[in-house]
């Protein structure tokens, strides 16, 4: 942090005159009072929807995969789709937490709490659909290697696909890691309030957590070098989907930029599902002075820059597939876009190219109403893109005679909504439990985000010098 | 303090000056010296021209970058990073120099400029809409003439802003306009850039991640170049306000994009080695087998050394590991697009002067060298002494010239208003 | 609960600014303070209460290293001894396709080393309750406290008050 001085072009972050206190009441009291009627009929639709989901699944494990669309052409589809678009999905939090840290982004204090949140009930969907796709789920322990009684055969360690459950278990435990190290303060802030039983859990959740100045500073400590190994964790996992595909020989897979252009992606399609979420949690719990619109156009920025880079991503695919001279490549990219599956393509480029551009205009990436669609949009781009790339591959491999179209059947839809009911029936939960702002790290930015101290309209205009006289020069 | 100017002492002048002379004599000892299509003096010439081109959009690229993302640390030396970028128009001439020789037939740099390759080879002829003199001139330098455009649109409205600034902040509404606008415009057209300098250099062989990477490159150099010449204004007196914070946050980008910069190594080098196509490894075959010293060097030097040194929160504030490093991996880097660039003009004057009768006579001892690759021959498959010599010529028109533009203009911009933050900037 | 068996006095501060002040102020008195408590990490206050550097980085960087050298090895082992497998025509030993694991638990044994060592050694753990002095400390109170052993209930009072306090009050912990 820039040592409380504040550039007068800076908007505020945190507005509404807020003071500790009003912090703390704003922030537990969500996890305090009665459910809402809207959120309680919310919760019933995302049970149910998981209800259903769980009800596919288990008609899959009980019927066969048979019970899928994919064929012998095309073993990939639905499932890898899905589960490439989750974890995507879930890249927003941890990017949020860490990168933008070395970016010196304060804003990402407002979100990073509730993005933190998603990526890991994102994680879990994701981790679904390989465990289900695998047929003998009962056997899923195979994919972990340890000492065992089968002549001590080991997974295959040259696999991208054991890369990928390395990676993700990693990711998904490290992520909770960092998520439940920022709880821990505010848990105790919600203990602090409250009595009884309510009282007892919370201690154990906070873990008995006082606020001394010897664990704030370890806190710190282990805060930031959570951040600093999860920068490079978060670049792995997309990176190391991506071998899944591109590790392979197959034109249109086997392309050496998949492994930047996926992560770009995946922070892309993130952003815009934690746009998803903050309109309405700021909306429902009343959290606008600290969800502001300033948060919004700041993500909206990434969503356009990542945009963009996915875009000269699409196009160095495109322009490399000429420049090879290698027909079957040449033929993978004239067949996305134009063979049977060209609509997907068609969404792919509207809704993850074109329509991000819209941002460019201020009025847009600050209108709340346009941010909620936009998003909603990024997210079907991003799963037609995976799609195209995966379905729309193997439709047409080497062989014509094998040449084949894949439709999802009822199950697999289902399987998918269902995901999308678990992951919200996670994050209400969560927006009940815990609180969805970070209580400390809001405090903490109060006197450099706060509208009372920096802004057009701040009261507190000389705090500034007198805060950067007294502040040491210390780290 | 804010509207101090540059007054290099003359002392700095001469050594410069010395240096520029080292490498005027290299370029003439390697002109004098190499066989009769000067493989080995265009390679050299286009090698550092394109290695400090980039480096130049990088500075100018990084700094719509911070503009953009509202960084207000950097604005008490964000000039130098201005200045930088300004190189692009010795850039400009250079690669106009190497331009004309691909239309005149002066160098055999690409082996898809030589008329009988591009009719006869199929793969060479597929891409000649690409791959062809017209765009390699108007294309090439068009991007270049491009860049510059925002670099000058960036400088105009930061000195502008010094007598005319004021509460409205009208000058760096401006800024912010044109570094976003460049921001894509520098993402597609670097692209572009790479594969036409570099990567057609082996005009069979292709890589979606090869411009990618050499642009992060270049990057990790130009912020070890801004750390080496700040830390050298600090010792002549000039900076008081970089402190050891924003040595530290320097030291951060140089140690995040080491990584970086490894990580899309070995995306790309893992993914053709796994993938096992004969016509994408033959990029590494010939690396590893006639450049071996180059190729386990370049992840020495860096990656390894850089990771270890400034794993630590010290090392990122010292001058001394700073300038270490700094050193390193500018010089490493240089050697990446050394090795970038060599094999392929190598393998490419070979084949050439296998039906181009004179070269074949005269020699061409250098070109069998490589092509059995076991022997070092200087300046062919590791860097040579007049190589290095070249390099030093070419880091002093870069300085001086950077120097130039910033003794133009104060050195720290006296109305931007991040300038505060900036000043007291602190972890 | 669990029990320090301590009398200590403390004062209470309503902003941060404030509370380092008065820390530093004790410090040049030489008053030796027990602890100070405050709702977020307070910028400065580890240099002002002299707190030597936190170790805790050098511990992950060891965990990490045994990830390395558990997964690179490991994998050695099992792929040119125990179990030697030929994929795609490559070497047993396949060192770029060894590297995302290694990475991966490089990672892992870090961040989980470090995470549990921290918990360790703050004395954090389900269950775990330990005292507080006033529960507003982590709402929007500052807290500063004495141990009554080294500074007496006097000499802390009249601290307090020069300092700007907003409450004195003492407990056994």
């Amino acid at each position: 942090m820039s040592g409380g001085v504040v550039a007068p072009v800076r908007r505020p972050l945190i507005e509404g005159h807020k003071t500790y206190h009003q912090i703390t009441e704003d922030l537990c009291s969500p996890t305090e009072k009665a459910p809402s009627k809207a959120w309680i009929i919310a919760f019933i639709i995302s049970v149910s929807v998981l209800a259903f989901g769980l009800f596919c699944i288990f008609w899959t494990i009980w019927m066969g995969i048979g019970t899928w669309g994919s064929n012998r052409t095309i073993g990939w589809a639905y499932d890898i789709t899905n589960f490439v678009w989750w974890i995507g999905i879930g890249h927003a939090g941890t990017l949020i937490s860490a990168i933008l840290l070395l970016f010196r982004q304060r804003w990402r204090t407002g979100v990073n709490r509730a993005a933190e949140a998603m990526t890991i009930f994102a994680v879990i969907c994701a981790a679904l659909f390989p465990a289900i796709h695998v047929g003998r789920i009962w056997v899923v322990f195979y994919f972990f290697p340890y000492p065992n009684t089968r002549g001590s055969i080991w997974p295959n360690f040259n696999s991208p696909l054991l890369w990928d459950v390395f990676a993700i278990s990693t990711y998904f435990s490290v992520s909770l890691l960092f998520w439940y190290t920022g709880l821990v303060p505010d848990f105790a802030s919600i203990r602090n309030r409250a009595s009884g039983l309510r009282k007892k859990i919370y201690n154990s959740l906070s873990f008995g957590w006082t606020g001394s100045a010897k664990h704030w500073q370890r806190w710190e400590s282990l805060s930031l070098v959570l951040a600093g190994l999860s920068t490079p964790l978060v670049l792995s996992v997309h990176t190391i989907v991506s071998f899944d595909f591109a590790t392979s020989v197959i034109p249109g897979w086997h392309t050496t930029i998949f492994p930047p252009y996926f992560v770009a992606g995946a922070i892309f399609s993130g952003f815009a599902m934690v746009q998803t979420l903050m309109v309405m949690t700021r909306k429902i719990l009343k959290l606008q002075e600290y969800i502001t619109i300033e948060h919004i156009e700041s993500m909206n920025k990434v969503i356009l820059v990542t945009g963009t880079i996915v875009g000269v991503a699409y196009l160095t695919e495109l322009f490399i597939a000429w420049y090879s001279g290698y027909v079957y490549e040449q033929f993978a990219f004239f067949n996305r876009a134009t063979g049977i599956y060209w609509w997907s393509y068609f969404g792919m480029m509207t809704c993850n190219v074109i329509s991000p551009q819209i941002f460019w205009v201020k009025k847009l990436r600050r209108s709340v109403f346009v941010t909620f669609f936009m998003s909603i949009f990024v997210n079907i781009g991003m799963w037609f893109e995976r799609f195209v790339i995966i379905a729309t591959t193997l439709a047409r491999d080497y062989l014509p005679s094998s040449w084949s179209y894949y439709r999802p059947t009822w199950v697999e839809i289902g399987i998918f909504i269902g995901t999308i009911g678990l992951f919200f029936t996670f994050y209400m939960i969560f927006t009940r439990v815990a609180p969805v702002v970070a209580i400390a790290e809001i405090k903490h930015i109060l006197k450099v985000g706060g509208d009372q101290y920096i802004g057009e309209n701040a009261t507190h205009k000389n705090q500034h010098d007198t805060h950067s006289l007294s502040s040491t020069n210390h780290h | 303090m804010n509207s101090e100017h540059i007054q290099l002492p003359n002392k700095d002048k001469i050594i410069l000056s010395i240096l520029g002379i080292i490498g005027l004599i290299s370029l003439l000892y390697i002109g004098a010296n190499d066989d009769l299509g000067h493989t080995r003096l265009w390679t050299n010439l286009l090698h550092n021209s394109v290695y400090f081109t980039l480096v130049a959009l990088m500075a100018i690229f990084f700094l719509c970058v911070n503009v953009t993302a509202y960084a207000g640390w950097d604005v008490v030396f964000r000039r130098v990073w201005g200045s930088m970028s300004y190189f692009l128009i010795v850039g400009l001439l250079l690669m106009g120099i190497i331009a004309l020789g691909v239309y005149f037939g002066w160098h055999n740099l690409y082996h898809w400029a030589d008329q009988h390759t591009a009719e006869t080879d199929t793969i060479i002829k597929g891409k000649s809409g690409f791959l062809n003199k017209n765009f390699y001139t108007i294309g090439g330098l068009g991007f270049i003439v491009l860049w510059f455009f925002f670099a000058k649109k960036m400088r105009d409205y930061t000195i502008a802003e010094d007598d005319h600034g004021d509460g409205r902040w009208a000058h760096y509404k401006s800024m912010k306009f044109y570094a976003a606008l460049f921001l894509p415009i520098a993402g597609f057209t670097s692209a572009a850039a790479v594969w036409l300098w570099i990567m057609s250099v082996d005009p069979h062989w292709y890589s979606t991640m090869f411009a990618w990477y050499a642009t992060a490159s270049c990057f990790v150099s130009m912020i070890a170049l801004t750390i080496l010449i700040l830390i050298y204004l600090k010792s002549r007196g000039y900076y008081h306000g970089v402190t050891s914070e924003h040595f530290h946050d320097l030291g951060k980008y140089m140690f995040a994009f080491t990584i970086f910069w490894t990580y899309l190594w070995f995306d790309q080098y893992m993914l053709i080695w796994y993938g096992n196509i004969g016509e994408e490894t033959i990029y590494f075959q010939t690396r590893i087998q006639e450049y071996p010293i180059l190729f386990y060097g370049n992840l020495v030097i860096n990656f390894v050394l850089p990771f270890l040194i400034l794993m630590r929160n010290d090392t990122k504030r010292k001058y001394g590991t700073l300038i270490i490093v700094g050193i390193l991996v500018f010089v490493g880097h240089w050697i990446d697009l050394f090795q970038m660039i060599k094999p392929g003009t190598l393998h490419t004057a070979m084949e050439l002067g296998d039906h181009a009768s004179a070269a074949a006579t005269h020699g061409h001892e250098a070109g069998t060298h490589g092509a059995h690759g076991h022997e070092f021959k200087m300046g062919f498959t590791i860097p040579g002494i007049p190589e290095i010599g070249l390099m030093l010529g070419f880091v002093a028109l870069f300085v001086a010239t950077t120097l130039h533009f910033l003794s133009k203009a104060s050195l720290t911009p006296k109305q931007d208003p991040f300038l505060q933050e900036s000043l007291h900037h602190h972890v | 609960m669990r029990k320090y068996n301590v009398d200590v006095v403390y004062g209470i501060y309503d902003d941060e600014e404030k509370l380092l002040h008065a820390v530093r102020q004790a410090k040049s008195k030489h008053l030796e303070i027990f602890d100070v408590y405050s709702p977020f990490p307070v910028h400065g206050m580890d240099n002002a209460l002299g707190l030597s550097e936190s170790r805790l980085h050098i511990a992950g960087f060891v965990y990490g290293a045994i990830g390395t050298l558990v997964a690179f090895l490991g994998m050695t082992w099992i792929f040119t001894r125990d179990w030697p497998i030929i994929f795609g025509g490559k070497p047993y030993w396949a060192v770029p396709s060894f590297i995302p694991i290694t990475f991966e638990l490089t990672v892992l044994f870090s961040a989980w080393g470090m995470t549990l060592t921290f918990y360790t050694i703050c004395g954090l753990w389900p269950g775990v309750e330990n005292p507080q002095l006033d529960l507003r400390t982590t709402d929007d109170k500052f807290c500063l406290a004495f141990n009554t052993k080294d500074v007496s209930i006097s000499d802390a009072n009249s601290f307090f008050s020069e300092s700007g306090a907003e409450e004195v009050n003492t407990k056994s912990i």
